[in-house]
């Protein structure tokens, strides 16, 4: 048996927004080494090598990653059960029946508010077996939402 | 006996309590009491010194006059805290087990501590315990405890017992050497080794292993070590599983082991999910293998959830097959996972003797080293060589008929076994190169045990099949094709 992949891609914003994400981290690394650099100017070489480490490293994070990211990163609902492709260089595809779900949770970060996405997690009893949807369009993952609620009956047995 | 009844159905602890939780409360104050000596002799007035020790003793007593209890037609409460005043509920239709636990002042005594386990993982405050109760009321208490989710059962049978002979499995064991290294350490830190150099036994030790040599003294020293470790091993088996004793009443599942402290455990059978038989290496070389339920609201690992200690694989397996009654996914054969994945043990295991070697004949051609080293790194190779081979060996899963098995391993050899209706999620996981190898890692997420247990390694396109075989409904999704 094969199984298809999931078939919808995160928001269109959702790469900018990874990116952003993890320029912020990148962002104080540099200002590191300028104070450092107007600090201690001995030692050129070293300082080179900091840069460029550093200049490869926002390279692949903050541009290589969010796009590789954007690419691998899908998802999927159907009546009985809520599938995910995720990662970059580890890549997952997770998938959990609904009439396991215990909770539907969302996630919105202030770069998330910034630009209208949410997170959407779907729990399941096992904390290995939680689905997670990230970076939709705020009304898409309303309708996720409410799609994941009205076909779970929360609550209704143990779901273990 | 029951603890001294206060009003409206709250109970005290047995009043024996008042003899132990002084003792109990002078050990775990030690930092006070070694103040109160400190300044008692600082200040030559001896009055500190009993001052500190009153108001331990004070403390101890007033915990057992504000310890109460109240098994209620709802919850079971515990109220405890002599400043600090905490209220705990359980309710009972969600009581899931209960367990003992005596150690030996409380053994003495006759007491036994009893804790109620509600299938979630509580630690610290949020622990339900009555510490300490009369021995002879756990019975009653327990069947009043677990009347409301687990009704009395029809007395069983004995699934397993103790053997003095399971004791050739722990010299095994790496908790002997263990044991060593924390006490060397210990030893160490403490500055006792520097007054320990100048004494006899050691200068007779120094004077002997002159005349032994350099290798005589070290085959000394490790033979020491080996017995010592065995010794230690030996002992800490007997003391913990001795009279080891697995029952089972109808749906549930009592275990009960120990020499000195003596350790109770009831399980319900209807959260047991599966099992899985561990093996590791120094005990599978002499056929043996231990036992671990897979259940929800028991941790994975540990002491919670061992059923049987390293025994004989035979006593295990026919264990296992008791509790599941599925013979075929505990002793039956496997299907190999291929040669990608075989081909990965032996790259993974062999790297490190490759770059070790590759390390030491640079070294050799520009610094130069040792001749000791090559010998060492023909052992490395040939034990990595053994790993590779004997993990390929070990790879291996099964599906279907509602279960899911998987093996792996070689020093920590496993084999799960997990009901298909306890999965609640699959993952299919694949790194960079098990996509250029071709394979994948299929990931069970359950409620019950370790939460997730990986199928390693197989075929990226069998993958989903294991998985759907397993749980049918993943064939009924919309993704599914033939």
């Amino acid at each position: 048996m094969t199984f298809a992949e999931p078939a919808h891609p995160p928001s269109a914003k959702a790469p900018l927004v990874w990116a952003l994400g993890a320029a912020i981290p990148w962002a104080f690394a540099v200002l590191a080494q300028i104070v450092w650099f107007v600090l201690d100017g001995r030692l050129p070489w070293l300082h080179a090598l900091a840069a460029v480490a550093t200049l490869l490293g926002i390279v692949l994070f903050v541009v290589v990653v969010p796009m590789w990211r954007y690419r691998v990163h899908r998802w999927d609902l159907d009546p009985t059960a809520a599938y995910t492709r995720s990662g970059w260089l580890v890549q997952e595809r997770r998938i959990a029946p609904i009439s396991r779900v215990q909770t539907v949770d969302t996630y919105r970060g202030p770069l998330d508010r910034l630009f209208g996405l949410t997170n959407v997690t779907v729990t399941t009893a096992s904390s290995a077996g939680a689905v997670r949807i990230v970076a939709l369009d705020d009304p898409v993952a309303q309708q996720v939402v409410a799609r994941l609620t009205d076909i779970a009956a929360l609550g209704a047995e143990d779901a273990t | 006996m029951t603890g001294a009844p206060v009003a409206d159905g709250w109970q005290r602890l047995s009043p024996r309590m008042l003899l132990v939780h002084p003792v109990h409360e002078v050990m775990r104050q030690l930092p006070v009491l070694i103040g109160s000596l400190v300044l008692g002799s600082a200040t030559g007035n001896p009055l500190w010194t009993v001052a500190g020790v009153a108001l331990i003793v004070a403390y101890g007593l007033a915990r057992w006059f504000t310890t109460t209890y109240r098994i209620g037609p709802e919850e079971v409460t515990l109220r405890t805290g002599v400043l600090q005043r905490s209220v705990l509920s359980v309710p009972r239709n969600r009581i899931r087990s209960v367990s003992t636990d005596a150690r030996l002042l409380h053994r003495l005594l006759g007491l036994t501590v009893l804790r109620v386990s509600t299938g979630r993982e509580a630690t610290g405050d949020t622990v339900f315990a009555l510490d300490a109760v009369p021995a002879g009321d756990v019975p009653r208490l327990r069947a009043v405890l677990l009347a409301d989710s687990l009704p009395p059962q029809p007395s069983g049978r004995v699934l397993a017992a103790w053997q003095p002979s399971w004791l050739r499995y722990s010299p095994l064991t790496f908790t002997g050497l263990a044991m060593i290294a924390a006490a060397v350490g210990v030893i160490s830190q403490s500055g006792l080794l520097r007054t320990l150099r100048d004494s006899a036994v050691l200068r007779a030790g120094e004077g002997a292993a002159q005349g032994l040599g350099v290798w005589g003294a070290v085959a000394v020293g490790a033979a020491v070590v080996l017995v010592a470790s065995v010794v230690l091993s030996v002992t800490q088996s007997l003391l913990t599983y001795a009279n080891l004793m697995l029952r089972r009443d109808g749906e549930v599942l009592h275990l009960s082991h120990g020499l000195l402290r003596v350790r109770e455990h009831t399980y319900d059978m209807r959260r047991l999910r599966g099992g899985t038989l561990r093996e590791p290496l120094l005990v599978r070389m002499f056929g043996g293998a231990r036992l671990d339920a897979v259940m929800t609201g028991v941790a994975g690992a540990g002491e919670a959830s061992q059923l049987l200690p390293p025994c004989p694989r035979t006593t295990a397996e026919a264990v296992l097959v008791d509790l599941i009654e599925r013979p075929d996914a505990v002793t039956g054969t496997l299907t190999p996972h291929g040669p990608a994945a075989t081909r990965r043990r032996w790259v993974r295991a062999l790297a490190l003797p490759v770059v070790a070697s590759v390390g030491a004949g640079i070294a050799a051609l520009t610094v130069g080293i040792g001749v000791w080293v090559w010998p060492v790194l023909m052992l490395l190779a040939a034990f990595s060589v053994f790993l590779a081979a004997d993990r390929s060996r070990s790879l291996g899963h099964r599906a279907g008929g509602g279960w899911l098995v998987a093996r792996s391993g070689s020093m920590q050899r496993r084999r799960d076994c997990v009901a298909a209706p306890g999965i609640v999620g699959w993952t299919v996981r694949q790194s960079w190169p098990q996509r250029r190898a071709g394979v994948a890692t299929l990931v069970a997420a359950t409620a019950a045990g370790t939460k997730r247990y990986e199928v390693l390694d197989v075929p990226a396109d069998a993958a989903w099949t294991i998985a759907a075989t397993t749980s049918p409904w993943l064939a009924a999704t919309s993704w599914a094709r033939d």
